[in-house]
């Protein structure tokens, strides 16, 4: 534990060694998440309601999912890079070392871009979503397994690179889940509203945990707390599975 | 320095034949295709649904071509192309390009509409498909002939503008960010996100004086069943604009460009 504390330590130092640039993505993330609000302002002013969904839902998903995403594509950035570090010898360099290979690979590295998410996040939810101390533990409560659903379906799809050897599985499910998981759940239906809740869980990175903000209920609270269970258990296992398997590609890279 | 009539299709080509063999970056593409454009609809489906079937003047099914259409013409480009323009000119890689007895923008320009075309072809291709299959046949068959050149003409003008605005990377040496929101400005003001009838009138009004239509709007309203050939003028005019500019840039900026090394 006190070998992963000090990698994401020189992660974050690594991340802010470069002031400039540190603060230059924040602003350009920042700006990022504006214009997604700028569209649902448009958007919701010129139709209303959709499928139950209006403006200040739909804020609160995207703060929701700021927050959630922010803190794993920030903190544990490797999260989404899991099947290129496989395919390109990344890994390789993290096998050597006497730390657990995927918490370390996890926190290896830190990216500011995405930290101007979680900033984002928090400051919607104080400024639009009506924080109330109970609001406000339930927000935190749900961006948390939020992000630990997300972090395992990325390594998950990630670690199917060991099977394949290719990676853009992983690469579509990180573009699927983090779009699926901005747009209101309840405008799909059938079979693509089932898949947001099982194979790409993106109801359970935003719209679940938003709906608990709004009105708790224990379905959804055990749902949300399951889903971050499973999938944090399958991407473990699939991975450590897949090391088993592994053989070097004989490169040496930073991972 | 010889004419672009004698490098530019054979660079268009190599580039088109080299993305063409590579099926899994194209799948990939397609599939992130799909889902963005399938989302989109949905979402504007189920908006005009409940807002008694039309907005801004379209219907469900004029919606449905209309983003799938709007998706395709900005999927087929590498959203990443003003970095990577810019990393290359900061870097000082571009002197490599100098060496060659073509424009350097030109060239440039040429490879990466070479490299976009299996894309745009393979998106347009799953995007009609689902399309139909989602709301029925387009609106109106000759409206999406005339949105085939409008794509194309759509990827050149994007192009154009990203290699002007990365051309801004003589001078500051960095474009990073700038990819960033240029893509705001081409998912709102281009009528990626939003049709601009529904924009509110002022930001309509600023929307139709800029460059961003011609990159999506223009492909998605043709496909949406309007028949509109004098859009296609409006993308060749912006066309001809954005080419002097980024030639003007990069002239400008090659002028200036000292490289250390190699």
């Amino acid at each position: 534990m006190k070998a992963i504390r000090a990698t994401m330590r020189a992660a974050v130092t690594d991340a802010w060694a470069n002031r400039s640039a540190f603060w230059t993505q924040l602003a350009a993330m920042a700006l990022n998440d504006i214009v997604w609000i700028l569209f649902w302002v448009l958007f919701f002013g010129k139709v209303g309601t959709v499928a139950g969904w209006d403006r200040t839902r739909v804020l609160l998903l995207l703060a929701m999912v700021t927050t959630g995403a922010g803190v794993v594509l920030g903190l544990l950035s490797n999260a989404r890079r899991i099947g290129q570090l496989l395919v390109n010898g990344g890994l390789d360099a993290a096998l050597a070392l006497p730390v657990r290979t995927l918490p370390y690979l996890l926190v290896r590295r830190v990216d500011a871009v995405n930290l101007g998410d979680v900033a984002f996040g928090i400051g919607l939810f104080l400024v639009a979503c009506h924080p109330t101390p109970e609001r406000a533990a339930l927000y935190v409560l749900g961006a948390t397994a939020g992000a630990l659903v997300l972090v395992g379906f990325l390594v998950l799809v990630g670690s199917l690179a060991f099977f394949t050897g290719r990676s853009e599985a992983g690469d579509l499910g990180f573009q699927a889940v983090i779009l699926l998981a901005s747009y209101p759940v309840d405008i799909f239906s059938g079979a693509t509203k089932a898949l947001l809740y099982t194979a790409i869980p993106a109801a359970f990175v935003s719209a679940v945990p938003a709906r608990l903000v709004d009105h708790v209920t224990v379905g959804d609270l055990v749902a949300l707390i399951g889903a971050a269970a499973v999938f944090v258990a399958l991407a473990v296992g699939t991975f450590s599975i897949g090391i088993r398997r592994y053989t070097s590609n004989s490169l040496w890279t930073r991972a | 320095m010889t004419t672009a009539r004698t490098w530019a299709p054979v660079a268009v080509r190599s580039a088109a034949r080299r993305a063409a063999r590579d099926p899994g970056g194209l799948a990939v593409s397609a599939a992130f295709y799909a889902i963005v454009a399938s989302v989109l609809s949905t979402l504007w489906r189920t908006a005009t649904h409940s807002h008694g079937g039309v907005i801004a003047g379209y219907t469900a099914v004029q919606l449905t071509w209309y983003f799938y259409f709007a998706e395709a013409a900005v999927t087929a480009l590498n959203p990443r192309q003003i970095e990577i323009t810019g990393d290359d000119i900061a870097s000082g890689a571009v002197a490599v390009d100098m060496l060659r007895p073509a424009s350097v923008v030109g060239m440039r320009i040429a490879t990466e509409f070479g490299r976009c075309l299996p894309r745009l072809g393979v998106c347009t291709v799953i995007g009609s498909v689902l399309a139909w299959l989602i709301s029925g046949a387009p609106p109106r068959p000759v409206a999406l002939l005339l949105a085939v050149p409008a794509l194309l003409l759509a990827v050149l003008c994007n192009l154009a503008a990203q290699h002007a605005v990365a051309g801004s990377a003589f001078w500051v040496r960095d474009a990073r960010s700038a990819w960033f929101l240029y893509q705001k400005l081409v998912f709102l003001l281009g009528a990626m996100l939003i049709p601009i009838e529904a924009l509110p009138l002022w930001l309509h009004r600023i929307a139709e004086v800029l460059p961003f239509v011609t990159m999506a709007y223009v492909p998605a309203r043709l496909a949406a069943g309007h028949v509109e050939p004098q859009l296609l003028l409006l993308q060749l005019g912006w066309l001809a604009v954005l080419m002097v500019a980024a030639v003007t840039v990069f002239d400008a900026g090659e002028r200036r460009l000292q490289v250390v090394g190699g």
